[in-house]
């Protein structure tokens, strides 16, 4: 099977014959599909362990592939890298400088996204980088599908307030009293 | 998609997975082979035992014993296969009409030979008779000449 043949294969299909061949090609093809979304993911939720993450979640891959039975990989696999940054303690912006390594220099909406609390940054990250639903991403943080949406409205209105200040509010005409 | 997510799509581009990080993952990947499948193996002893079994039908003398005693019997002494081919009957004879010679004659009108046949037959020299149908035609045609 060529290279051109694993394009029309989706995920499930090329995973399964990956598993049964080893076949390095069909590999390299299904790891060229998420690589970047993954990392892009993990850099931004913790830095420091990114590649380390990384590497975790590709060898339990390898080892041990998933049977999807019709569910997505890209859930699986962001699913399963959410648990394994759970392991690993953040770096706070306090103790570490690194988060602004997340992103390239001059990039405002990156670091404004770092500095977002853990649990809205990785509803926005799910949601914008990994492409999962809101209720998918509920499930992760084992919230409800009222509150999930409500924190990505959350984490988006503060970003938009690290970028742009403050939403301005409507003159107002103070009393005074005498 | 919404400009928040365009932003962001555009903001990242610029983050991609390391190389060196795509090539311990790779190197990882190469080092894992195929589990080695039975299959081969099993139809491998299948095809022995068949060939087994085919062997041992071949060579077994049971199967030769219908063939080499066809009644049942065996020590006949003479070799089976000499006479391996279907016994043909002998032709029959056919028998030859002793009177169809003179019947021909007869036919052609010359009652000669025929009334000298019935002459002996009247004078008992003759051992065969006639068959009815000639002795009708010479009680007919022949006269009985008085005996010298």
């Amino acid at each position: 099977m060529s290279r051109k043949h694993y394009q029309h294969l989706n995920d499930e299909a090329l995973l399964e014959f990956y598993h049964s061949t080893r076949n390095l090609g069909a590999f390299q093809h299904l790891y060229s599909r998420y690589k970047d979304s993954l990392y892009r993911y993990c850099a931004q939720m913790n830095f420091n362990y990114a590649s380390r993450v990384l590497e975790e979640l590709w060898t339990s891959l390898l080892e041990h592939p998933p049977a999807l039975q019709g569910r997505l990989l890209r859930s699986w696999l962001f699913i399963r890298l959410n648990r394994l940054l759970r392991r690993h303690p953040e770096e706070t912006l306090e103790t570490s400088p690194a988060t602004s390594r997340a992103g390239p220099p001059g990039a405002p909406l990156l670091e404004a996204i770092q500095q977002l609390p853990r649990r809205l940054r990785n509803i926005v990250l799910l949601h914008m980088e990994c492409q999962l639903p809101l209720a998918t991403i509920a499930d992760i943080e084992g919230i409800s599908l009222k509150q999930c949406r409500d924190h990505y409205h959350d984490g988006k209105e503060q970003l938009r307030e690290i970028l742009h200040g403050p939403r301005r509010q409507p003159w107002r005409i103070a009393e005074v009293t005498v | 998609m919404s400009v928040w997510e365009s932003q962001y799509r555009e903001a990242a581009s610029q983050l991609a997975s390391p190389e060196n990080l795509d090539e311990r993952i790779l190197q990882q990947a190469s080092q894992y082979k195929p589990a080695p499948s039975n299959s081969r193996l099993a139809s491998g002893a299948a095809g022995s035992f068949a060939a087994v079994a085919v062997l041992v039908l071949l060579i077994h003398p049971a199967q030769y014993l219908g063939a080499l005693t066809p009644g049942g019997s065996t020590g006949t002494g003479t070799d089976p296969l000499e006479n391996w081919q279907m016994q043909q009957k002998a032709p029959t004879p056919v028998e030859r009409d002793q009177w169809f010679a003179l019947r021909g004659e007869v036919r052609a009108g010359n009652y000669v030979t025929l009334c000298e046949q019935w002459r002996k037959e009247q004078r008992g020299v003759l051992d065969a008779r006639l068959p009815a149908d000639l002795a009708r035609k010479a009680r007919r045609h022949c006269r009985l000449l008085p005996t010298p």
